[in-house]
């Protein structure tokens, strides 16, 4: 058998000078950069200046006043989000960010210091907006040139906007707000990707990412529920569509479907089953994620506003969220702000326990792991955790849930109790110093394979530790990019651990009422016992 | 002449440029929307009763207003953010302390507190005994004659150890731009300058206080007279402390009043409790349900046909 060397993967840094720095980059590194968006998508959602254009190009087509657009476009933009003017005034560069970027300390590439990322726009910036900026170069400023675009496209794409380096920022100066309006300020002028698009186009049309027709959902939700059957025995019926259930649930679409998504939707479809929770699937708001807040505030309220839209016509009292990263960016952050609750909706409170989820007394949205650890806590499951022997597990904090919502020990506690085998990875990569799978915001695409497995290097060495330390073999994680990006990322990095949710885990360890012994976990795999 | 020039016109015009532009860049801040409740949180948020939060999370993640102003001082007095500094290395997993940085800027912004209270002795009289007082502890009075204040050499070594970091750590280096090295630099001559008055190269102190309380009680004839009375030596401290405060509302020294107005610093952490409204919210635009029906009908029937349900098929 032909043995099997692995790669080398070299990082080199690079230490250029301030000037050299302030130069343009237009040499696209294959695995690096992102495709340009397909033409239909950025049709049907209406994008200026929709052309042909590649990216390897020298000539990207852009409108002929596109530096006039760009720039209008940025002084609109300075007076809509005070962040951006904040972030563009007040940076110091003190360097406290430099190595916290998981993308900077992948690839060494200087430009991908969250502070260097930032200086790309700030330069344009002090050259059009401040005083200081005509002095030129001297003064950190720079003309807006087509190369200046080209590397600002190149560099925007390479940002998962994880917060990371806002955690550490002494003026908590937040790369992802800055990544966010360059991309918008792209758009502008016609330059967008070609990955979040598609889910865009695809979520605006059919209500989710996946692009999934309303008899593809109820499809997916009968095979789950047949696997369902198979394990435990009990026949499940999961509501769509319902008008007047209690709760409406959305969840990301790749838990329709991907793997190991999957077992997490067998672990929802199980543990509502079993509380008799009075809930409904939407197909309309059949998309918990948005991939619409990975380009512009525009496309972002497109796709959230489903879910107001549909609690409202279906009259459901309040709305429970499924495990995802940035559809808790969006939902805590977002989602009440771009769209107005409906009155319609009534306080979130949980028909098992009575507890009144007061934290979410106004966007009248649960998160999955809040709504479990409340149960669990009130002894509401019969739970058997020694169903999860087989997995030593350890928990990734999403970034976006972890920095911008905060909600870091809920999944914990339930984890705690639906297994008997948790560890933790080091201190520095956990909570909210959690470092990202290098494939969120909109990079989860294969174009860009190498940055991710750099970018997921640091999750992946910290993995390692705890897997050599204490034999951890599932890495759990409430993000659906999570779970589509570890499989490769760990196989990458040779690590051979399993990627899942909480709520594979939830539904492993709940017993039913009528179950059949079991003699598989969810995945079909024979149970093990530890003792 | 010298006098004249450094020691009333350009002070005059320097603070007037400072004033006008510290409010001219709040008003500027001030005047952009806030469009979307966008904290940063390092802590565990508000939810359910038992899951409990630490004193940490409770600043780190505040949920209201008095936790985000725990928050806002933390940071503003105690450089938190900074403070949570570690660094990545691959030959090693556990974290490595990197508070350098943090240790630097706390030795020079509280040194320069402590200068700027002791300064207020040539603005005010009678000098406040706390000021009197501050004085005479950082300088262990009767140490040293004259006495040395603790302060103003150690903002110095503060500083080039500030300006070290630019200069020696290569990833410092490479994102300084000549404006950091600029202000270190300008702070360095005022302090070094200071430094050098108040040991080597005395001035008349009274003359000096004279100048300041004349200029600031605009008496212009008087204040000449003083200024032309005051030695060379000290116009070179007063003219590049002139220049720091015209210098400053166009600098990257506005940090010092930029961390105010941070949205991921001072908003409180309760999102989904409290609504955040955006005061220039489009209209959305994208499809309705009437329009996703039409579209899908005979799906959307066929599941209103099953009852708005699926079940398992068992075989």
């Amino acid at each position: 058998m032909e043995k099997h060397v692995a790669e080398k993967v070299r990082i080199e840094q690079r230490f250029p000078s301030w000037r050299e720095l302030l130069k343009p980059t237009t040499e696209f590194k294959h695995g690096y950069y992102h495709y340009p968006f397909r033409i239909s998508d950025a049709k049907y959602l209406e994008l200026p200046f929709v052309r042909e254009w590649n990216p390897l190009d020298k000539d990207w087509k852009l409108p002929p006043n596109w530096k006039e657009i760009f720039l209008t476009k940025m002084k609109e933009y300075l007076e809509k989000f005070r962040s951006f003017k904040l972030f563009m005034d007040i940076c110091v560069r003190c360097g406290a960010c430099a190595d916290k970027c998981h993308y900077y300390i992948g690839t060494g590439d200087p430009k991908n210091m969250p502070v260097a990322r930032a200086e790309l726009i700030r330069s344009v910036y002090r050259r059009y907006f401040t005083p200081a900026g005509k002095l030129g170069k001297i003064a950190g400023a720079r003309d807006l040139t087509e190369d200046v675009i080209k590397e600002l496209y190149y560099y925007a794409y390479q940002c998962s906007l994880c917060r990371r380096c806002s955690v550490f920022c002494p003026y908590g100066i937040d790369t992802a707000e800055v990544t966010w309006i360059v991309r918008m300020l792209l758009k502008e002028i016609g330059v967008v990707h070609r990955f979040s698009l598609i889910s865009i186009a695809s979520s605006a049309r059919t209500g989710n990412h996946l692009g999934l027709l309303p008899g593809g959902i109820a499809g997916a939700l009968q095979s789950i529920a047949e696997d369902i059957y198979n394990l435990t025995g009990i026949e499940i019926e999961v509501p769509i569509n319902k008008k007047g259930a209690e709760i409406l649930f959305v969840a990301p679409s790749a838990d329709y479907f991907a793997t190991p998504h999957w077992y997490v939707c067998m672990g929802y479809l199980m543990l509502f089953h079993e509380i008799g929770l009075d809930y409904t699937w939407s197909t309309y708001a059949s998309e918990g994620g948005n991939f619409g807040t990975f380009i512009s505030y525009e496309l972002a309220q497109k796709l959230n506003a489903k879910i107001y839209q549909e609690a409202e016509r279906l009259g459901v009292k309040w709305i429970l969220g499924g495990e995802c990263g940035h559809m808790w960016r969006d939902k805590h952050q977002y989602l009440a702000t771009m769209n107005e609750p409906p009155k319609t909706l009534e306080d979130p409170v949980s028909p098992i326990t009575g507890t009144y989820f007061e934290n979410a007394a106004s966007t009248k949205m649960v998160h999955i792991a809040e709504f479990v650890a409340d149960l669990i806590a009130h002894k509401k499951l019969k739970l058997d955790p020694r169903r999860n022997d087989k997995w030593i597990v350890t928990l990734h904090d999403a970034c976006n849930y972890a920095r911008a919502m905060g909600l870091l020990e809920e999944p914990r506690y339930v984890i705690k109790n639906v297994c008997r085998f948790f560890y933790e990875m080091p201190e520095h990569t956990i909570r909210e110093k959690s470092y990202c799978c290098g494939s969120g915001g909109g990079l989860l695409t294969e174009e860009v394979m190498d940055l991710r497995m750099r970018g997921g290097m640091p999750r992946a060495m910290a993995l390692r530790e705890v897997h050599r330390k204490y034999g951890v073999n599932y890495l759990c994680t409430l993000c659906a990019i999570d779970k589509a990006a570890f499989p490769h990322l760990l196989e990458y990095w040779r690590l051979p651990v399993a990627v899942g949710g909480m709520m594979e885990l939830v539904g492993n360890a709940l017993i039913m009422k009528g179950e059949k012994e079991r003699t598989t976990d969810l995945r079909g795999e024979p149970l093990i016992r530890r003792d | 002449m010298i006098g004249i020039i450094f020691g009333v016109i350009i002070p005059y015009i320097a603070f007037a440029i400072f004033v006008v532009g510290v409010v001219y860049k709040f008003i500027y801040w001030a005047k952009s929307a806030v469009p979307l409740k966008i904290p940063t949180t390092s802590g565990q948020q508000k939810s359910l009763k038992f899951i409990k939060r630490t004193i940490y999370d409770r600043f780190d993640s505040p949920y209201t207003k008095w936790e985000t102003a725990v928050r806002m001082i933390l940071e503003i007095f105690a450089f938190r953010s900074l403070l949570k500094n570690t660094r990545y290395y691959l030959d090693r997993l556990s974290q490595r302390d990197a508070r350098w940085l943090w240790l630097f800027a706390i030795l020079f912004h509280y040194c320069l507190l402590l200068v700027l209270i002791r300064h207020t002795k040539f603005f005010l009289e009678p000098v406040p005994s706390f000021v009197e007082m501050i004085s005479e502890l950082e300088a262990f009075k009767g140490v040293f004659i004259p006495s040395v204040y603790v302060s103003g050499v150690t903002i110095i070594a503060a500083l080039f150890l500030l300006w070290f970091r630019r200069i020696f750590l290569s990833r410092e280096r490479c994102i300084s731009l000549p404006s950091d090295h600029f202000a270190l630099l300008l702070l360095l001559a005022i302090v070094i300058s200071g430094n050098v008055m108040r040991y080597f190269i005395k001035v008349d102190i009274s003359a000096v206080k004279g100048l300041l309380l004349s200029l600031m009680a605009f008496n212009i004839p008087q204040a000449v007279e003083f200024a032309n009375s005051i030695e060379p030596m000290f116009y070179i401290h007063f003219a590049l402390g002139s220049f720091l405060l015209a210098y400053f509302p166009f600098s990257k020294l506005m940090h010092a009043g930029g961390i105010f107005f941070s949205p991921t610093r001072n908003m409180p952490n309760n999102n989904r409790a409290e609504r955040h409204v955006n005061p220039w919210n489009p209209p959305y635009k994208g499809i309705t349900w009437q329009e996703y029906y039409e579209a899908y009908k005979d799906q959307l029937d066929e599941i209103a046909e099953s009852g708005y349900k699926v079940k398992p098929e068992v075989l």
